[in-house]
């Protein structure tokens, strides 16, 4: 892939633009792009040149100024970019902190300039929405798979300081997923997603939301798709939350010429599903309420309840 | 500014609200396969879609209870009537009849005959009440206990969801989507050998692409009581297949067949025509059902099913000569064949919306068609059809986050009682999150069934005489009977006390329009000419009688501990004549107080026990029943998991009535015992 486009850095000025490398033209790809740009220009600034490449088009990754901000939207943009030369700025966006860690390894970039707003939210935060609509339970069950295992000693953490206790169960294998469900579902009181290719896609969501509702157990998912399909609730970053994040980031680096370290979404929304909510009798609260309660619990360093 | 060399290789993570932590050193291998933002973000098709997600008892417009897999599990029963003795109200027998019932008995509130016919019941959507005597012939259903995922029992009439006969009470059977069992291929063996009673089943699950899929197969063999020629033994296969065409619509299939041979005659009750021989029966359905997700929300699902159920019975009396000697030649015998078969069509569609997030609403319509062949009952080779239309409709709306109102009603058409109507009306009051106040009233008809509507049974026998014969008329309908009706009110009250969940409600029932069999007089049955009349009072089904069903019932769930659970249900129920004309024993046909608890234990992760406790109180039963005295009976399970890598599956005792009361049921020939079994699952 690198071959084919040609990682060309051009000019030695000042860094005075930033170029935003879209993996595809998707809808969410391009409504990132437009959202960053309108961001930048609601902070009045008028010097940033932004550049929008869409790798699907062939068009070639050439970034004009050494130091210059390159924001990579989605995995294939930022594999991409990883490889560009290592004193090249390179943000990353809709990253997984799997791949993150992936590609920070292998292509021995550092943490100086090369970062991402994930797509993960914080555990704390998915324990602080479980609080809110589930105050009296104890136990969460978590299925982890080969991806998400390493994250096992973080969560039982996360639990202990919302007072949950995370029963996790490693899935080795696809053939295990039903009968470690199961287990899960009958010994605990809420199931809590965390994306893991092999256990949370397209073909598993069925069995998984089925069951799980058999066992009139809600499900915490990890995205608005979650959500709709049948999961109980989740916390979400929009694309325009992601896109005003990046902006800041932006003109941070910008003006100090400093990446900050890689981080989780700072604005985030919840989304719950009302009809699973009444089938299994959770009491309902609105999606705006629960964002604003999340906001109280993770403490003052949140200045956005200021919105 | 920290040293980039010096921070690579880092591995970063995620421990903290906003904030960042950096873990020491990775050592672990990076994921075999690179995670995509489509991972985390993309397109998850709609699986809980509207007509997916049912009330929840809390919202729902009657008492609901119900029995998962785990309680059935604890309860360590083989024969499936026998979990609704944990259901508050219910009323469970054993029954070794003399023809065509020789099946339990299963009533809520009263009526208590032979056939369940007071009440609907459904498996996956398909009415599997026939329409002969009413009821259900429980050991003939092509369904393995195994299968099931969990029965919802609304204890009260639901016509305007479930449709007619749905009169005292709905048992909504679901079994085990082939989507929930496994995402690759999973086989399990299911053995049950004991006093009396041998079982083994084999069940597959697996997937193949967008098609999900289960088979189950095996045999049942009972014995049945002692002393009594009520053995049945069952071969049974059911198969279900999930089919995903797109995120939007699914195909659903499912088929069923069941043969074998059953013991019927019971000489204490009839010594004369039905003595005791070996019938057949052989059973099948298919089913297919599309849903499809119109929008996010609404559902479409429609649906059609076909049924056929037969039962071949060939009996011969005693020689008739014995009891008219002289007037019969000896050697005289009457042979009948006893052949019904019950063939059933029906299609519906239903769609399911919600207006806002405050109504949700569905309403529908079915076609039906049953064709009888029952030469023995009807007096008739010819096929009977009986055709039923019936439109539905039910609306939720959440006025208040504190208060919820259900209204919804069925009209149906059928070819016995024409057009009626049946509406429900509830209001539920929940003042705080832990507690339901639930007010309502609902009706429900229950449409004559053929035993009331058209039975014209007979016997003849030749005599001596030139020209003369004997005749036996033991039922003679007239038809025209109007459907029973029952208004039902109720107050119920569901509450959450820490550990301690009750659900309770006292109840009243009017019914009215009742339907009682008489025997038609001398002048009201002229016997055609050349018979003379000798047996059989010749019996019609009229409306005549009313009643009210007062009481009131409870199920407890306390959860002692993690690991221990107590399951209590009672009920207390009184029956009342309002208007004479009530069948006789009308009054006594329920025990007056039931009561039933399950205790069950978790030792560790491998082992488990239960114990069980039923009571009843002393009753009269309808029908082919006698009067009956208290029961008690206890159940204790002793059940052991094991997990061997790729075998896993779980070791069982159980013992039946462990005190061995010696106690009848239904009726004074059904005496019941001790009896134990031991039961093994393996999966692999």
């Amino acid at each position: 892939m690198a071959g084919a486009f040609g990682l060309l850095v051009s000019g030695t000025a000042m860094a005075h633009g930033v170029t935003v490398v879209v993996s595809s033209p998707s809808t969410m790809n391009i409504e990132f792009a437009e959202q960053f740009k309108e961001e930048l220009l609601k902070a009045r600034n008028k010097h940033l040149k932004i550049k929008v490449i869409n790798l699907q088009d062939g068009d070639q990754l050439i970034v004009d100024e050494p130091g210059e901000l390159v924001v990579a939207v989605g995995v294939r943009a930022l594999q991409l970019t990883s490889k560009l030369k290592a004193n090249t700025p390179v943000l990353g966006v809709f990253t997984p902190l799997p791949t993150f860690n992936v590609l920070l390894e292998s292509n021995k970039r550092d943490l100086g300039n090369f970062s991402a707003i994930l797509l993960d939210q914080p555990f704390s935060r998915q324990m602080a929405l479980m609080r809110i609509i589930l105050p009296g339970s104890k136990n969460v069950g978590v299925l982890l798979g080969p991806t998400s295992g390493k994250y096992a000693e973080l969560l039982q953490e996360a639990g202990e300081k919302s007072a949950f206790h995370i029963a996790d169960e490693m899935v080795p294998q696809e053939a295990d997923l039903i009968p470690k469900l199961r287990k899960v579902l009958e010994e605990n009181d809420a199931l809590l997603a965390i994306p893991d290719p092999m256990i949370y896609n397209r073909e598993t969501a069925h069995p998984i939301l089925l069951t799980s509702y058999r066992h009139q157990k809600p499900v915490f998912g990890y995205s608005q798709s979650y959500v709709r399909a049948g999961a109980l609730a989740a916390v979400y970053s929009s694309v325009k939350q992601l896109a005003r994040q990046a902006a800041e980031i932006t003109l941070v680096q910008h003006s100090s010429g400093l990446l900050p370290p890689p981080q989780a979404p700072r604005y985030f929304s919840v989304m719950m599903n009302a009809q699973v909510a009444r089938s299994l009798s959770v009491p309902l609260i609105d999606d705006e309420t629960l964002r604003r309660k999340i906001l109280l619990l993770e403490g003052p360093q949140n200045d956005e309840l200021r919105d | 500014m920290l040293n980039p060399r010096l921070i690579v290789p880092i591995f970063f993570t995620l421990s903290f609200s906003t904030g960042i932590s950096y873990a020491e050193e990775v050592t672990s291998i990076a994921p075999s396969k690179i995670v995509y933002e489509e991972d985390y973000i993309g397109e998850v098709p709609k699986v809980l879609t509207i007509s997916r997600l049912p009330q929840s008892i809390a919202d729902s417009p009657s008492a609901v209870t119900v029995i998962d897999r785990e309680t059935i599990r604890a309860a360590g029963i083989v024969d499936l009537p026998e979990v609704f003795r944990l259901i508050p109200g219910f009323y469970v027998g054993t029954n070794a009849g003399y023809v065509h019932s020789t099946n339990h008995a299963v009533s809520y509130h009263g009526l208590t005959t032979a056939y369940s016919g007071a009440m609907q019941v459904i498996i996956n959507g398909r009415s599997v009440y026939s329409p002969l005597y009413g009821g259900v012939q429980w050991s003939e259903l092509p369904l393995a206990i195994a299968d099931i995922e969990r029965i919802e029992i609304t204890r009260g009439p639901n016509a305007a969801s479930y449709g007619a006969n749905s009169f005292f009470g709905v048992i909504n059977i679901i079994t085990q989507s082939p989507q929930t069992m496994s995402t690759s291929s999973n086989n399990s063996i299911i053995a049950t050998h004991g006093n009396g009673r041998n079982e083994a089943f084999y069940r597959q699950a697996g997937k193949w692409d967008q098609l999900s899929y289960r088979v189950t197969t095996g045999f049942r063999e009972d014995d049945g009581l002692r002393e009594r020629n009520d053995f049945k033994r069952t071969r049974l296969l059911n198969a279900q297949a999930d089919y995903r065409l797109n995120d939007l619509n699914s195909v659903e299939f499912e088929f069923g067949l069941v043969d074998g041979a059953r013991g019927e005659g019971n000489i204490n009750e009839d010594p004369i025509l039905f003595l005791p021989r070996t019938k057949q029966i052989n059973n099948h359905f298919q089913l297919i059902r599309w849903r499809h997700n119109m929008s996010e929300t609404s559902d479409l699902t429609l649906q059609g099913y076909h049924s056929f159920d037969r039962s071949d019975d060939q009996s011969t009396s005693i020689d008739i000569s014995t009891l008219f000697p002289g007037a019969v030649a000896p050697g005289t015998f009457i042979n009948e064949k006893i052949l019904v078969e019950t063939e059933r069509y029906d299609v519906e569609a239903q769609h399911n919306f919600s207006v806002g997030p405050h109504i949700r609403a569905v309403w529908g319509g079915s076609v039906r068609q049953d064709s009888m062949l029952a030469p023995h009952y009807l007096g008739t080779d010819k096929k009977d059809y009986f055709d039923l239309q019936r439109l539905f409709g039910h609306t939720e709306w959440r006025a208040h986050e504190k208060l919820l109102f259900n209204a919804g009603a069925m009209i149906e058409h059928n070819d016995f009682s024409g057009t009626d109507i049946s509406p429900r009306m509830s209001l539920n009051f929940q003042p705080s999150p832990n507690h339901i106040i639930r007010i309502g009233a609902s009706s429900a008809l229950r449409t004559p069934n053929y035993l009331e509507e058209k039975f014209n049974r007979f016997v003849t026998a030749p005599t001596v005489f030139p020209g003369v014969s004997l005749l036996a008329q033991f039922y003679a309908s007239k038809g025209n009977v109007k459907p029973e009706q029952i208004v039902s009110r109720e107050i119920g009250y569901i509450g959450k006390f820490g550990r301690l969940n009750i659900d309770s409600r006292i109840f009243h029932d009017s019914i009215s329009d009742h339907i009682r069999l008489r025997g038609r007089r001398a002048g009201d049955f002229i016997p055609p000419p050349g018979f003379v009349r000798v047996a059989g009072e010749a019996d019609t089904g009229l409306n005549d009688g009313s009643a009210v069903i007062d009481g009131i019932e409870a199920q407890v769930k306390w959860q002692i501990l993690s690991s221990t659970q107590l399951l209590m249900n009672f009920a207390h129920v009184h029956i009342r004549e309002t208007q004479e004309g009530l069948e006789r024993n009308y009054e006594k046909a329920m025990p007056n107080n039931t009561f039933s608890a399950l205790l069950t234990h978790k030792f560790n992760s491998h082992w488990d026990a239960s114990f069980a406790y039923y009571q009843a109180s002393q009753a009269t039963m309808l029908g082919d029943g006698d009067p009956v005295d208290l029961m008690r009976r206890a159940d204790v399970r002793l059940a052991r998991k094991f997990n061997s890598g790729k075998w896993h599956g779980e070791i069982a005792a159980v013992i039946e009535n462990v005190f061995n009361h010696q106690y009848e049921e239904f009726a004074d020939y059904n005496t019941l015992g001790r009896r134990a079994r031991l039961n093994v699952s393996v999966n692999y």
